[in-house]
């Protein structure tokens, strides 16, 4: 065992570090801001904010520096991600491309679309939505509808998504396309890079249970989309999407720790102002959130390690979203708890607001079902871990 | 960042699980639960482990051991869980390591060879009935180096010939003592009773791979471990913390190997035409069981590790080694019970063999409840 992280690691925190104490303004870290703002105006603030990080040398820690990256250490990402949420920096805006397209990209994209896609990007002047899901297409990903017919140099595209992530902000969102007519499931697929900003492609807000709407819905009306916007081979889209999807495994769990490990203190807190951390329940409750909070951490050091070492996580990706996931949502279901009848009033107190604490508790609901849901990676882990018949 | 065992530590585990694996299966194991007169003390099995160094583990080199860290008897620990291996290896262990950390270098010398070679059995008498696992929890006093009292429950107090005794002095403070049991044989066999004051009344456990029994001291010599690195109190709380850790790779050995079993049955196990396996209500059940059994087994390596290292973290560590291994195998082990159906349920087979050894040491060293309490002090007065 040797939990520390070299020293040209520790060397990248303090300088992470020093930039972020002298990049974030104090305001952002308060419970309530970024509620405070509208959504147009927290997009604009957050773009903004994260290409002065990328300006700065503090985006694509992983990634070569042929792509503008970093040319980092695994152990370097995972300090980046816990310095992040340590700092109150703001959620990244173009998340979906980060994580997926651009790895994707680097290892199977053409020679232009590595040099159109992956810096404007990381410099967020094009911001990237997902384009998956549907309607009829939730954890069943391969029983997408939305077609294309080819026309000419392009596809015509028409269908419609759901669940898209920033839909309302979206430039170009990565799809999967049903491109061989009366094709059936992982067959006849392509993964399509549609250009949003067109007569073809509408986006609307999905207004989620929260009363936010982090996800939107996009609708296809004979969009268009050059031939050479196809990621992978035409017809071989299901492959593309499994190796964009593999790009998620590796993410260890620090920066989710470290979140979730402060909301831990900060539920505690309120506890305590309404007279509820002596009662014998409340502390089993929460105490058990704790235990399960630090068995995340265990691992997500163990995560590193399997990545440091250049093991094959295979689906081992499976039981850390079920761990961070699952305990994420206990989290929020023990605040309800502890806190009684005080828990679902926005001012129980005229100097309390508790808003940004119910809005965590609302989004907590999603976190088991976006990303594949609790009950697919039980599945998953049964059959390709445990090894249990399908 | 390496969170993992070394190779050398994994094949240390290895060895101790090919080891009794070949010298004391399933088979040997029902011997002992099926004999409960017996002492439930295999001397084949625990002679085969002192020749492993598993009792020499921790156990500093210059006292003929070792000289290794919780993290490698954790190893061992586990695997004996693993095989719901009978014997006083935990508890002889944690008595060593009492000296280790509290005794003088003349005790340490006295003992710990011969603890290390498992020529004396150890074990430790920590509390008493209806205690917590604590400081607060001990029922035995200490007038000078005079113990009176009774510690329940005590792992194989009859094969024991070293008690280390947590006993309250006249000024209220604890301390660890040591208490000799003479021969055993001139213990009388009626009465249990020893020249010394000391007198060990069976318990009968419903875990047929342990002995337990109360220790009745009455004006008992014992001999206060002084002159090492803690004392008091501190040294109390250090041994709760390494037979908490040890309890808890124990309960996850178990726990991990109740699952594989349990797992391999369900794969073959036909009804309705198809694997049991199939079912999703089953496989849903067995992948949360894996990952909370992965998720043990992570929290006892850090918790190790933590100790092994004075991290400032140990005691939240080891508070949720112990709250979570225990959950894990309370879970596993009933799982394995419930998913082989009613075979599980017979004499015959081998799951209550791992439920009653998961039921019976999880409150040891603190319950889940109490490690979480804890827990709860830490970080919210």
């Amino acid at each position: 065992m040797d939990l520390s992280y070299t020293a040209e690691e520790e060397q990248f925190r303090t300088e992470l570090r020093d930039w972020l104490s002298a990049n974030i303004p104090p305001e952002w870290a308060e419970p309530g801001f970024w509620r405070s703002l509208d959504d147009a105006e927290s997009f604009r603030l957050r773009r903004e904010w994260e290409a002065s990080k990328t300006a700065a040398g503090f985006s694509g820690i992983q990634w070569p520096t042929e792509y503008g990256g970093r040319g980092g250490t695994p152990g370097m990402k995972a300090i980046y991600d816990e310095e992040m949420v340590r700092a109150h920096a703001p959620q990244t805006v173009n998340t979906l491309g980060l994580t997926f397209l651009a790895p994707t990209v680097m290892a199977i994209g053409t020679p232009e679309q590595k040099a159109e896609i992956i810096g404007p990007m990381l410099r967020n002047e094009v911001i990237w939505c997902q384009g998956f899901s549907e309607p009829g297409a939730g954890s069943d990903l391969a029983a997408v509808a939305t077609r294309g017919v080819r026309d000419g140099d392009d596809y015509v595209v028409n269908g419609q998504k759901i669940w898209t992530t920033n839909a309302m902000h979206g430039d170009k969102i990565f799809t999967i396309v049903r491109t061989e007519a009366g094709s059936e499931r992982h067959k006849g697929l392509s993964m399509m890079l549609i250009d949003m900003n067109q007569p073809g492609v509408e986006a609307r807000p999905l207004k989620q249970m929260s009363g936010a709407s982090e996800f939107g819905e996009v609708f296809f009306t004979d969009a268009r989309v050059p031939v050479a916007d196809c990621l992978g081979e035409i017809g071989q889209g299901w492959r593309t999407a499994m190796l964009l999807l593999s790009f998620e495994r590796g993410a260890s769990g620090v920066g989710q720790y470290t979140e979730f490990r402060r909301q831990y203190d900060e539920i505690v807190e309120q506890a305590r102002r309404f007279g509820r951390s002596d009662d014998p329940v409340a502390r089993q409750k929460l105490a058990n959130c704790l235990v399960e909070l630090e068995c995340l951490r265990y691992h997500a050091m163990h995560i590193l390690t399997q990545v440091e070492q250049g093991r094959d996580l295979g689906s081992e990706s499976s039981m850390t979203k079920l761990q961070w996931s699952e305990t994420f949502q206990d989290l929020w279901e023990a605040f309800d708890d502890v806190l009684g009848p005080e828990a679902s009033l926005e001012r129980p107190r005229p100097d309390v607001d508790l808003a940004p604490f119910q809005a965590q508790a609302m989004w907590s609901r999603s976190v088991t079902i976006w990303g594949g849901s609790s009950q697919v990676q039980r599945n998953i882990v049964a059959e390709r871990v445990l090894g249990l018949p399908r | 960042m390496f969170f993992a065992l070394t190779d050398e530590q994994q094949a240390f585990a290895e060895t101790v699980r090919d080891f009794v694996a070949d010298r004391f299966d399933l088979d040997a194991v029902r011997a002992v639960v099926e004999d409960p007169d017996g002492d439930g003390h295999p001397l084949t099995l625990w002679k085969g482990l002192a020749d492993q160094g598993a009792l020499a583990v921790l156990v500093p080199e210059e006292h003929d051991g070792l000289g290794l860290g919780l993290l490698d008897a954790q190893v061992i620990a586990r695997e004996l869980g693993r095989a719901v291996a009978p014997g006083p290896w935990t508890t002889s262990v944690l008595a060593a390591e009492a000296l280790r950390l509290a005794g003088s270098p003349e005790q340490q010398a006295a003992w710990l060879p011969a603890l290390a070679a498992g020529e004396t059995v150890g074990t430790v008498a920590l509390r008493g009935e209806a205690g917590s696992w604590d400081g607060r929890g001990i029922t035995v006093d200490a007038s000078g180096e005079r113990l009176s009292g009774t510690a329940s429950p005590v792992d194989y107090p009859a094969v024991a010939g070293l008690f280390v005794v947590a006993a309250t002095d006249a000024e209220g403070a604890p301390g660890l003592y040591l208490v000799e049991a003479g021969d055993a044989a001139e213990r009388s066999s009626t009465t249990g009773e020893g020249a010394q004051g000391l007198a060990i009344r069976d318990q009968r456990t419903y875990d047929g791979t342990a002995r337990v029994g109360a220790v009745e001291l009455a004006d008992t010599p014992g001999e206060l471990l002084t002159g090492g690195t803690l004392s008091g109190g501190r040294a109390v709380d250090a041994l709760m913390a390494r037979g908490a850790v040890l309890t808890a790779a124990d309960l996850v050995g178990g726990a991990r190997e109740a699952l594989t079993r349990t797992i391999d049955y369900d794969r073959d196990r036909k009804q309705f035409g198809v694997p049991v396996g199939s079912f999703q209500a089953i496989k849903h059940t067995m992948a949360d069981l894996h990952v909370g059994v992965t998720m043990a087994e992570h929290a006892v390596l850090f918790a190790a590790h933590a100790l092994d290292t004075d991290d400032p973290g140990a005691a939240i560590a080891v508070a949720v080694a112990k709250a979570k291994a225990a959950d894990a195998a309370w879970a596993a082990t009933g799982a394995m019970i419930q998913f082989f159906g009613g075979i599980g349920f017979t004499w015959e087979h081998e799951a209550h063999f791992f439920y009653k050894r998961a039921r019976r040491r999880a409150p040891l060293f603190g319950s889940a409840d109490e490690h979480r309490e804890r827990l709860a002090a830490l970080t919210m007065d």
